[in-house]
């Protein structure tokens, strides 16, 4: 078996689905014998130029050691799925495993974004409602929405929680 | 230019399609890769720059020119 690394831009409309695909290839993947060494979301990116009219895709790595056959079968997927606008598939010479680069800068966009959540639903609700559409329209990924939109709710009953106290001890 | 000291024998592992800030350092204002004789990279070094520009650029993590609209 060979290594090999693939990745895939999909279309951002379908980006909710993109947490299944890269369930549904690693299991075809590892029913096929072969090993997943590495599988990241690499979450929404500002593509360098537009392809085929789109501005922004998300990207899928994956690090794998698989057949020759099975690789075939998986290209022949992506080709299928109107979701992934383009892929790319290179030999590697090992495992590789860790997070990469650009991972690692996916993860430090969450934090950041969590953080300016955090510092939104501190600030009086009216502002908050302001910037939501805004963070709509910068095309952040759907699973963050719902993050933050669950962080504000848990923080609005929280800062409540924290004023029936307050009332509760004076 | 200096030249990079620091390489191995068997190809600098920082040299990748996904380190976008290494390779931007490898183009011009541009986007055209830079020539060995520019950058200071070594033969063997600016091939593989030169390969993982295009993977990046395939992938639009980097830009062909400055030109796209």
């Amino acid at each position: 078996m060979r290594h090999y690394e693939i990745v895939l831009l999909v279309h951002p409309d379908q980006s909710d689905q993109v947490p299944g695909m890269i369930e549904r290839y690693g299991a075809t993947i590892e029913k096929a014998n072969g090993i997943v060494h590495r599988s990241e979301d690499l979450g929404r990116r500002q593509l360098a130029f537009p392809i085929s009219k789109i501005h922004k895709a998300h990207y899928i790595l994956f690090n794998v050691e698989v057949e020759q056959d099975v690789l075939d079968e998986l290209e022949s997927a992506f080709r299928f799925n109107d979701a992934v606008i383009r892929t790319m598939v290179i030999r590697r010479k090992g495992v590789i495993t860790g997070n990469s680069l650009l991972y690692e800068e996916e993860l430090r966009d969450k934090e950041k974004d969590r953080e300016r959540d955090r510092l939104a639903g501190k600030s009086s609700e009216k502002k908050t409602d302001g910037e939501e559409p805004k963070e709509e329209a910068k095309d952040e990924s759907g699973s963050d929405q719902s993050e933050s939109k669950a962080e504000e709710s848990d923080e609005a009953q929280e800062s409540r929680e924290s004023k029936e106290g307050d009332e509760g001890s004076e | 230019m200096s030249k990079d000291s620091k390489n191995t024998s068997s190809g600098d592992p920082e040299i990748d399609y996904k380190n976008l800030d290494k390779l931007r350092q490898y183009i011009g204002e541009t986007g055209k890769i830079l020539p060995g004789r520019i950058s200071g990279a070594s033969a063997s070094q600016q091939r593989r720059i030169t390969t993982e520009i295009k993977r990046a650029r395939y992938l639009a993590l980097l830009p062909y020119t400055d030109q796209h609209r």
